[in-house]
């Protein structure tokens, strides 16, 4: 008996531990839970019990003109800037992530910068700097903004996955008469790849759901959904909220299956 | 055995040859030229421009904006509001994260995986949908309240909604996981066996945690609480529609001159404010990962 309490004491840390994580991931998951759940009541208010349910608010998310046409900017912009930071950013961390000069040290600090700035700082600072280069509150003005906050997530991931493999690899194709291209082109690539779709799936998504710079450049053509949402909630409280986002964390979720499904998805969310 | 020699022999030969060791084909650095022009044009200058639109009124120098930013009680107490919620947000991810970290990497063994998809899966929603969820789980008809009366614990509907408190746990439940990903990944690192020689040697749990494990670990915490820190040094969102008007916080102001007042040369300064707090906690995380020998 005795012995039983003395191992009952023992053991309260790693029971009041796995009690503590029930509730850590109640808290984490209840606030999104909860906006799924609602997104399906057929009531036109917030409240509980819900009394039935119904799909009428996914059929708002159709008609109410704002809420579909900023969806459709927003995946036209987290499309584009993934595209083009891609392209600028992937040549720029394969050339960096080998190259031991400290001149490459302190660019490749330099194009991760943004991630650390506060986005409303470089959105406020954008939005004046753009306009007086004449873009003013274009598309185009909204794709360099979030090409900006792209650029660093693809050269991190990449230099990261390019580090951790072993150059021997490319060496060997050189040495067995490769060219410069064919070692790129069939040992350089296919190695890094993975890094170049985990960076590129950050982007977009953070680009789908950045509010702090985009919201510096609404106009009817130019905003973004979270910008509509934000000035929505600010104003409304009813259900279509839930619905749009619960369509949005959908699209998140397919992108990110889809991704996953061809390439795998190592290293996401690992800090470097 | 030829081959494995002929091979060292080409490596070192290749390796002479380049002058390198061992670090493959290099690209020339050329190659990062676009996105270097790219984000100098775009990343650099506006903020260099915003700098000097800051202090540069009407051709002479002025730094009428940052006397009332920093000379203004008003203006102080926002600055001290600012980095008091940014720090208390901040620990209070360091209090909760850091027990979850240490179960992931010592006690949920097959789990592992299945608390980092729920700890990253909320990532992918929306900061909005999240805030939200908040207001219908608080509101007056909201799910708490509801939830309190059929059980009869309350009669009338509390007003739960709208404080400095559940702003603070919105932003910790937004930013969290950073925290966390943060010490799992130093605490994977610590070697246990440190821990079970103090354990054997008669410390007590405690003892044993606080001066072994909790010190090997000061690297992960102190790259979350930075990190942590300017994630919350510039969030706005949820003192905004969670915050009631309770707090006002320099991002919160930045963004309602955006929208009513109107007064873009202070809000400049206000935002080079926040750039300086983010360039000062990103020295002092360069300062960590060099110590700890790893490159950005």
């Amino acid at each position: 008996m005795r012995k039983f309490v003395h191992r009952l004491s023992e053991d309260m840390p790693a029971w009041a531990l796995r009690a503590f994580m029930l509730v850590f991931f109640v808290f984490l998951i209840a606030p999104i839970a909860i906006v799924v759940w609602m997104s399906f009541s057929a009531q036109s208010y917030i409240g509980f019990p819900i009394q039935s349910y119904s799909l009428r608010w996914f059929r708002r998310v159709v008609e109410y003109e704002p809420f579909l046409n900023s969806l459709i900017v927003s995946i036209k912009v987290a499309v584009l800037s993934t595209l083009f930071a891609t392209a600028i950013g992937v040549p720029a961390a394969l050339a960096l992530a080998r190259s031991r000069s400290k001149a490459a040290d302190a660019i490749a600090t330099f194009l991760v910068a943004p991630i650390s700035m506060p986005l409303i700082v470089l959105g406020f600072a954008l939005l004046f700097y753009l306009s007086t280069l004449g873009f003013g509150l274009s598309l185009l003005a909204l794709l360099i903004a979030h090409s900006v906050v792209a650029v660093p997530y693809i050269v991190r991931t990449v230099i990261g996955v390019y580090r951790s493999q072993p150059a021997d690899v490319e060496e060997a194709a050189m040495i067995l008469g490769a060219s410069r291209w064919q070692t790129f082109r069939y040992v350089t690539l296919p190695l890094v790849s993975p890094g170049i779709f985990a960076g590129a799936l950050f982007a977009f998504l953070i680009s789908l759901d950045n509010l702090p710079i985009s919201f510096f450049f609404g106009s009817p053509e130019t905003s973004t959904l979270p910008v509509i949402l934000l000035s929505y909630t600010e104003n409304q409280f009813d259900p279509s909220i839930a619905a749009v986002s619960t369509v949005q964390m959908l699209l998140a979720l397919a992108t990110l299956f889809v991704v996953d499904r061809i390439f795998g998805i190592r290293n996401i969310g690992a800090p470097t | 055995m030829t081959m494995t020699l002929a091979s060292g022999k080409a490596r070192r030969f290749w390796k002479t040859m380049t002058g390198r060791s061992s670090s493959g084909p290099t690209i020339s650095l050329v190659w990062s030229l676009p996105a270097v022009f790219f984000m100098l044009a775009f990343f650099l200058f506006p903020l260099a421009d915003n700098m000097i639109r800051s202090v540069g009124a009407d051709g002479g120098w002025s730094f009428a904006p940052y006397k009332r930013l920093f000379f203004d009680p008003y203006y102080l107490e926002v600055l001290g509001v600012t980095l008091g919620f940014s720090f208390a947000v901040t620990l209070a991810c360091l209090l909760v994260g850091y027990p979850v970290a240490y179960f992931m990497v010592r006690h949920a063994g097959r789990l592992y995986g299945l608390c980092i998809f729920f700890l990253v899966a909320p990532l992918l929603t929306s900061i909005i949908m999240r805030t939200f969820g908040w207001r219908v789980l608080l509101a007056r008809q909201g799910f708490a309240n509801a939830f309190m009366m059929e059980f009869g614990l309350i009669e009338r509907p509390l007003n739960l909604l709208n404080g400095p408190v559940i702003a603070l746990l919105a932003t910790v439940q937004v930013l969290v996981p950073f925290m966390v990903l943060a010490i799992t990944s130093s605490l994977q690192g610590v070697d246990r066996r440190l821990e079970e020689s103090a354990r054997l040697l008669g410390a007590g749990r405690a003892s044993t945690f606080f001066r072994i494990t909790a010190p090997l670990t000061l690297d992960g915490i102190g790259t979350g609480f930075i990190l942590v820190f300017m994630l919350a040094n510039g969030s706005f969102v949820t003192l905004l529609l969670l915050g009631g008007g309770s707090l006002q916080t320099f991002p919160l102001l930045i963004y309602q001159q955006i929208n009513s007042t109107r007064d873009f040369v202070l809000a400049g300064a206000m935002s080079n404010v926040l750039l300086m707090s983010a360039v000062i906690c990103l020295v002092i995380q360069a300062r960590l990962l060099r110590r700890r020998g790893t490159k950005p």
